[in-house]
């Protein structure tokens, strides 16, 4: 009897003590949640909600024409970031547990973009697209006898190089990830393989890779989620353009809430956002758990 | 020659095993190996290095001059932009919201994570995935309503907001919640024969022990609450409070010369990168080791 009104007492501690932190996920996790869609679902002026409209919100996003461009880019960057920013951290760490001497230095150096502020990154990367000749890209190919390049005010180009500064500033942290992936690998798989008479391409293919395949698919959906939400990248850069080229459903939203005011419009597209995220994750997971099975 | 080939003989990492190293082309593939990494490291670094060289040109010689090198190294042209923009305010501001972070991050997810690793309270396990969950949540698709009720509840213009977001992070508590578990069941059991209280415990024992963790998540949000930008720029944006990344991100919006934003740039560069140089062991093996976990 003593025992068990101890034990209550004990769980009741438990949850005091969880209580300041849980109010914080209330705050800024579960309760715009549903405030976002409470919101969609009314008209507001500003911080005021008025009457209940049903979906005329997501029908209004829906059709405007800034819709269409910001979900096909979005759909464009994470193509891209796949195709470009996916395989080079498994090529990074791959490569770099190859290297005996200065290995430290090697972590370290790829790391480093990492650690430079997004905003900072954005504009950096702004100066080496500069068209005409004082880009330093341009500076660059210069010396090379190449001639000036357009960058980013070509509109086939602008999504490609944003997700490559993007891929700049993230491989590296992505890169020790699969590093510590790679040197859990047993020693005994390689010296079993190599009794065999498997070479180093063999070794590659074999071992090192399927070892890191289950971390990888796990990157693969973080990914699909952070490079969906991407924001400030375009807006610094080219602010969108040109001519909506690079515009993101992020962007659009921000742009609905705060340059128009339009918290509705903007909650029904960040509500229409996270259904597609989660549709996303949910197919991801049947996929590859049935794969496993 | 030889010695460079020698240190491959103990080769604990990767597909070159040290029984390889005695063929030649394995040889070969290993100096190859290790110019392509010199060159990838030089790729990741080489805009960082510009940034420096390049903030010591005038905007003259930068908007005119096709070099990568400026032609003198003048400090004096730093400082004015230092101070034209009144740098010290904005990072006065940053340094008070990277503070009130590690503080909310250490102890807010601290007490989490104390909570979940060893009270286990009753429906501790619901608490944890609604936690994890947060992780697939995307974030910035929140930002509507969160900063609305910011402005509901009065708190915009002020830090509280910014400070309090770190004290929900799914990725720390996760950290601590595996070094907590880590911790010898006995110490515990030791200070409960002892009379210490629940609270008492969590002081006394769990955090002089957590030395090593809570570093790890103090460096974490330093260098996380100093790049901050999205909600700092909406809640701080026009007041006295502005962080040098919401200068940054207005810079978009007011046409600036290109100088200025680059030395700015570089101002914004510094701080992580002390902080990097004196923790680069702390940040890399907790960036692959949580990652992982979480």
């Amino acid at each position: 009897m003593v025992k068990k009104k101890s034990f209550k007492r004990q769980d009741l501690w438990g949850w005091l003590i969880m209580l300041p932190s849980l109010i914080l996920f209330g705050f800024y996790v579960w309760e715009p949640l549903f405030e976002n869609v409470r919101l969609s679902l009314h008209n507001s002026i500003r911080y005021e909600v008025l009457d209940f409209v049903g979906f005329d919100n997501y029908r209004r996003v829906l059709a405007s024409p800034d819709f269409i461009a910001a979900f096909r880019n979005t759909f464009s960057y994470t193509l891209w970031s796949l195709v470009i920013g996916y395989l080079v951290p498994i090529f990074l760490g791959i490569i770099i547990s190859e290297t005996v001497h200065m290995k430290g230095f090697f972590r370290t150096g790829i790391y480093f973009p990492n650690i430079v502020p997004g905003i900072a990154t954005i504009w950096i990367w702004n100066y080496f697209f500069t068209p005409g000749a004082t880009g330093v890209l341009n500076i660059i190919l210069g010396k090379l006898g190449v001639a000036p390049l357009e960058w980013l005010n070509n509109t086939h180009w602008t999504i490609p190089l944003i997700v490559v500064t993007m891929t700049w500033k993230s491989a590296g942290s992505t890169a020790l990830i699969y590093m510590a992936n790679i040197s859990a690998i047993s020693p005994d798989l390689y010296e079993a393989a190599t009794i065999d008479g498997a070479g180093i391409w063999k070794r590659i293919f074999h071992i090192t890779i399927p070892s890191v395949f289950s971390l990888a698919k796990t990157l693969l959906i973080l990914q699909v989620i952070s490079v969906f939400q991407i924001l400030y990248e375009p807006m610094v850069l080219k602010n969108g353009g040109p001519n909506n080229a690079s515009i993101s459903l992020m962007m659009l939203q921000y742009r609905y809430a705060f340059r128009d005011f339009d918290f509705s419009g903007g909650a029904a597209l960040s509500v229409m956002i996270c259904i597609i995220l989660i549709i996303l994750s949910g197919l991801y997971m049947k996929l590859t758990r049935s794969k496993e099975d | 020659m030889n010695g460079f080939f020698t240190k491959y003989k103990n080769k604990k990492d990767g597909v070159i095993r040290g029984y390889d190293i005695s063929s030649t082309s394995v040889k070969i593939a290993c100096i190859i190996i290790m110019l392509i990494c010199l060159a990838i490291v030089l790729f990741s670094v080489f805009p960082i290095i510009w940034v420096f060289l390049a903030s010591f040109k005038d905007i003259k010689e930068f908007n005119r001059n096709v070099t990568i090198l400026p032609d003198v190294y003048d400090f004096s042209r730093l400082k004015a932009t230092w101070n034209a923009f009144s740098f010290p305010k904005f990072y006065r501001n940053s340094l008070i919201m990277v503070l009130g972070c590690i503080l909310t991050s250490v102890f807010f997810n601290g007490l989490l994570a104390y909570a979940l690793a060893i009270l286990k309270p009753k429906g501790h396990n619901v608490v944890f995935l609604l936690v994890m969950w947060s992780l697939l949540i995307p974030s910035s698709t929140n930002i509507i309503a969160l900063f609305r009720n910011i402005n509901i509840l009065n708190l915009n213009g002020t830090f509280f907001p910014l400070w309090l977001a770190y004290g929900a992070n799914a990725f720390y508590i996760v950290l601590f919640k595996e070094f907590f578990e880590g911790i010898p069941k006995e110490l515990l059991e030791a200070g409960k024969l002892d009379g210490a209280g629940v609270m008492k415990i969590f002081t006394a024992i769990i955090l002089p022990l957590s030395k090593p963790i809570i570093m790890v998540v103090a460096i974490f949000a330093v260098t996380a609450a100093w790049s901050d930008f999205l909600l700092p720029y909406l809640v701080l944006k026009g007041t006295n409070y502005e962080t040098v990344m919401v200068k940054l991100f207005s810079f978009k919006d007011t046409p600036t010369d290109a100088v200025s934003v680059l030395r700015a740039c570089l101002f914004a560069i510094i701080p992580p990168t002390i902080i990097f140089a004196l923790f680069q062991r702390q940040i890399t093996d907790g960036a692959a080791a949580g990652a992982v976990k979480g």
